[in-house]
């Protein structure tokens, strides 16, 4: 009950929230472009979600977010035809949340900048894992024709946006979320204090891989087409890093901001300016973290991100 | 097992594992004095192969003429993007965790622009030059004079630059703040000018390592990425900051790739060199060489 | 609100009408890989397109089933994502209103675009799709006029190598679909001809290093090599196996040395190597052929790649014609494309489906810094000599 209470509360969360579910329209009042845009936003939104509930709230960030998108997006690849997506789509957030689970004991010894260049080296080992089978297997890619609509994509992806935000938010304000906090603060200190480092650790790993797991799943369906280095690709995960950043909090908010402001921006130059609009993406970043060093959060709710000095 | 013990094959791990060495180093010593990670590093590469194609296309000079220019034009670089962007970073963000998480976000916008901007001005066209391409025969190899030429520049400036951090006044400095940032600022090392120095003798070094690599392989706006990441591998198996460690790293990645294709199978590649690099990791955080960490 | 939405496309489009007078642009809408894993690739493509467009226009613009009008070129950056590509082409027909649309790059863009055009029925002349998997596509609105599909490269590959008196080969193949696809129908064919398989390695797509596998290949003394490479291991392969010095009077390199950068970097060391290609300006029976090369050469100061360059150049051609005569009426132009036979550089083109029913399936090999077509013989422009 205090967990509903404490959404409820959240008037920022509610609005949030409510556009999530609005984007449900896009299809109908804008056409199938802007119902694809939307999927793609809904997309970030989930992925920026999950990482936060992990890297943003302890501090430990991972450069390799993809690998749990990209062994989502094989399990529906995979299993295309075979299963139906209703167990498949899940099945791939499993099997993301299960190799979060086992890389977490080993992965989470290390710190600082050699937990993200360590989580960016796993990512690129499972790709080229999935290579070799895939390889071996006499299948260099897939094709997935007959998947479902777009329409139907973006209501799953509108789902799992919400569900993302709501882990967030949920685990930001319990007791499990105030210990993730203490370890970002001060690991030793949080350790003698008597949270239970290394379990909260490993649990918000793994909880923050299940979403991206389906989120890839969902994406290789609306790409009709399965490879290997396309669903594995390093970018993405810079991309959620990036979005997460410029969001900049440790809350639900930053992520959902991130989100939705690179993603409108570069929609932005992308269709006016096409020759230089990745230029143009670019400059605007650096602009940005030159004057806003601590995110959009700490702009727009100063009093309440977590992240100012 | 008569391969395994052919000259050839050692040949070619001391090119690939001097050129894996002389990539990394640049970015160590970003990392190592500032705490950036420039994910940007291969793009600096890229500028380097970019700027050797072009004098050499133009005017017929030899990249390894062309050197010390080519050293310029990303030091140069280096000296923009230093008081642009890095500087105001350093002194005004806090705490240190707060700037490797914007630096990371501000190389990746340089690298977005760079790679853009290239591929703006001469097209995404990969793009080659003939130098050096003669072959010569010594004591059972056979060598590509433009290898031969890389791994030579590649073990000059290796130890050039070892030997200035150990001996030279500047060299020290910079080993000093790597070490330690406060200590240093406690025995009067001007911590920002050593910062710039090591800067731009980063960026100056993967500019040279560009120009050598663009002897031998195609070249791309896009084709910095593999760098960034072989740097990364390297500096982290051979512990952070750690300049002979990364050097030592850089080797043995060359060894280990050149060797595991004939033990195993080239299809295995990848993935031994990206297993081997987590489990070094999961056995000795610090890397390889790396000392216990004091922070 | 879509009442109003539509109400405001009719006024918009009623304006378009007074305005249109007399030469209103034909746009022509496509996207390509900028940015992204294919974008080293791309300008291959997208420079025919800029040629021909201009070209057109020099030339008093394009026939439209007799009015003369402009070309304008509408293009958005696909980041070399597929699904991004499928979103763009949606864009290009229900937003942007485009006349004709062009083809994005690469097999995995097609076959997501191809589910875009066939459901709004706006016909698309592909180009630089080659798999099997063009053969799944429901044909009516996608064509592809490529001769290099796997199934028939291994078939013409072992063809040709038999006749070439090889005996026996090494195969090294990169691990991405198209060389994989390629090896998957090559070994049962090389096995048919009677050629023995001596060696048959896959590699990353990452491999910085070929001296192991080279040495292997080597040792293994065969008089054929065959590597179904991908550009930048075509570059390592041939820098490499000089050094080592790979003698086999039979070497094929599968895409790279039909990009420029190959010949630039390589000049007559790579002489006799063999690669994938069905198009020569040397063919004197296509005459469109050679001034297509030469006017090529004076806009871009570099040579067109071989294969993607000419296959995006024919796909204009194709369209072209197709306009001249029926129009921009989408059904029209559909039965017009799929029925006529059409003047390309790359000589006759007429389609059988969705795939092209004359082009042959066909090798070039580098003899004194050119390119000649030695495969088949019908369409050769000089006789394969061993490297």
């Amino acid at each position: 009950m205090t967990a509903l209470n404490g959404i409820l509360k959240d008037r920022v969360l509610l609005i949030f929230l409510t556009s999530l579910v609005l984007t449900v329209f896009v299809p109908d009042l804008f056409g199938s472009y802007w119902a694809i845009v939307a999927l793609n936003l809904m997309m970030w939104v989930s992925l920026t979600q999950s990482w936060t509930l992990f890297s943003g709230m302890t501090g430990y960030i991972s450069l390799g977010h993809v690998v749990f998108y990209g062994i989502g997006a094989y399990v529906v690849a995979s299993t295309f035809k075979v299963l139906p997506l209703w167990v498949s789509i899940p099945l791939g957030g499993v099997v993301a949340g299960v190799l979060a689970l086992l890389v977490a004991i080993p992965v989470l010894r290390v710190r600082g900048p050699y937990f993200v260049i360590l989580t960016f080296g796993l990512a690129e080992l499972v790709k080229y894992i999935v290579l070799n089978v895939e390889t071996s297997i006499g299948k260099s890619s897939r094709l997935l024709f007959g998947a479902p609509t777009i329409e139907t994509l973006l209501y799953i992806m509108i789902g799992l946006a919400v569900i993302a935000t709501l882990m967030t938010k949920l685990v930001s304000q319990s007791r499990f979320g105030r210990g993730l906090s203490a370890i970002r603060d001060d690991e030793i200190t949080a350790e003698t204090v008597g949270v239970p480092v290394v379990k909260y650790k490993i649990t918000a790993f793994t909880l923050s891989a299940v979403i991206p797991g389906m989120v890839g799943g969902v994406i290789a369906l609306k790409s009709t087409y399965f490879e290997v280095l396309q669903v594995f690709n390093p970018v993405i995960s810079f991309t959620v890093v990036t979005m997460a950043i410029i969001g900049g909090s440790g809350d639900v908010r930053g992520p959902f901001m991130g989100a939705a402001f690179l993603l409108l921006l570069s929609e932005l130059f992308w269709a006016t300016i096409p020759q230089i609009y990745m230029i143009l993406v670019g400059l605007f970043l650096i602009v940005f973290v030159v004057f806003a060093p601590n995110g959009i959060a700490a702009i727009l709710w100063p009093a309440r991100s977590r992240d100012s000095q | 097992m008569d391969l395994l013990l052919s000259p050839q094959l050692l040949f070619s791990a001391l090119v690939l594992g001097s050129t894996y060495a002389l990539v990394a180093l640049g970015l160590n010593l970003v990392y190592g004095t500032m705490r950036l990670l420039n994910i940007a590093h291969g793009d600096l590469i890229m500028v380097g192969a970019y700027a050797a194609f072009w004098f050499f296309t133009l005017s017929g000079l030899s990249p390894i003429i062309g050197l010390p220019l080519i050293a310029l034009i990303c030091a140069g670089l280096g000296l923009i993007l230093y008081f642009a962007i890095f500087r105001h970073q350093l002194e005004n963000v806090h705490p240190v965790e707060r700037i490797e998480a914007n630096s990371l976000l501000l190389f990746f916008a340089v690298s977005v622009i760079v790679q853009n901007v290239v591929a703006l001005s001469f097209s995404g066209s990969p793009r080659a030059y003939r130098h050096l391409d003669e072959v010569y025969h010594l004591l059972g190899v056979s060598m590509t004079a433009n290898r031969i030429a890389a791994l030579v520049v590649a073990v000059t400036l290796l130890s050039a630059v070892v030997l200035f951090l150990n001996r030279s006044h500047y060299g020290l400095s910079i080993s000093a703040l790597i070490q330690n940032k406060t200590a240093a600022k406690i025995v009067g090392i001007n911590v920002s000018k050593i910062q710039i120095l090591s800067f731009t003798i980063g960026f100056a070094i993967a500019g040279v390592a560009g120009a050598l690599i663009s002897m031998t392989e195609q070249i791309s706006p896009f084709m910095g990425f593999p760098f960034t990441i072989v740097a990364f591998v390297v500096i982290i198996l051979g512990g952070l900051g750690n300049i002979k460690g990364g050097i030592a790293a850089g080797l043995l990645l060359g060894f280990v790739e050149i060797y595991v294709v004939v033990l195993t199978s080239a299809n295995f590649r990848s993935i031994l060199i990206y297993g081997l690099f987590v489990g070094v990791l999961l056995l000795r955080p610090q890397g390889l060489f790396g000392k216990t960490r004091a922070s | 609100m879509k009442k109003i939405v539509s109400l405001f496309t009719l006024l918009v489009s009623a304006f378009g009408v007074f305005a249109a007078q007399a030469a209103d642009p034909v746009r022509i809408g496509y996207s390509i890989a900028n940015t992204g894993l294919f974008a080293q690739a791309a300008p291959s493509q997208v420079t025919a397109y800029e040629l021909w467009a201009k070209q057109v226009n020099d030339a008093g613009g394009l026939d439209v089933a007799g009015e003369r009008r402009p070309v304008e070129l509408v293009w958005y950056d696909d980041e070399s994502d597929p699904a991004k590509s499928a979103q763009i082409y949606e864009k290009l027909i229900s937003d942007d209103n485009v006349d004709l649309l062009l083809a994005p790059w690469g097999t995995p863009h097609h076959l997501n675009v191809a589910g875009v055009v066939e459901r709004h029925g706006f016909p698309m002349i592909g180009n630089t799709a080659a798999s099997v998997a063009v053969r799944e596509v429901q044909p009516g609105n996608i064509w592809f006029p490529t001769s290099a599909i796997p199934d028939r490269i291994g078939v013409e590959l072992a063809a040709m190598a038999a006749k070439a008196g090889v005996t026996s080969v090494a195969i090294i193949a990169n691990v991405l679909p198209f060389s994989q696809e390629n090896l998957q129908f090559l070994v049962p064919a090389l096995e048919s001809v009677g050629i023995e398989v001596a060696l048959n390695e896959s590699y990353p797509p990452d491999i910085s290093d070929m001296t192991g596998l080279l040495t292997q290949i080597k040792a293994a003394n065969v008089d054929g090599v065959i590597a179904l490479s991908y550009p930048a291991d075509s570059f390592l392969y041939m820098g490499q196996s000089q050094e080592i010095g790979i003698d086999a009077p039979f070497q094929f390199l599968l895409v790279g040395p039909t990009i420029s950068a190959f010949s630039q970097a390589f000049g007559e060391l790579a002489d006799g190597v063999v690669t994938l290609g069905h198009w020569s300006p040397h063919q004197a029976n296509w005459s469109r052929a050679k001034p297509f090369f030469d006017a090529y050469v004076e806009a871009y100061d570099m040579k067109p790649d071989y294969l993607d360059t000419a296959l995006a150049y024919m796909s204009c051609e194709i369209l072209q014609q197709a306009v001249a005569k029926a129009g921009l009426d989408h059904d029209k132009l559909r039965s017009a494309i799929s029925s006529s036979t059409f003047d390309t550089i790359n000589g006759d083109v007429k389609f059988d489906g969705v795939e092209n029913s004359i082009t042959p399936t066909a090798f070039l090999q580098l003899q004194g810094g050119d390119m000649h077509l030695v495969w088949p013989e019908n369409i050769a422009t000089a006789a394969y000599k061993a490297r």
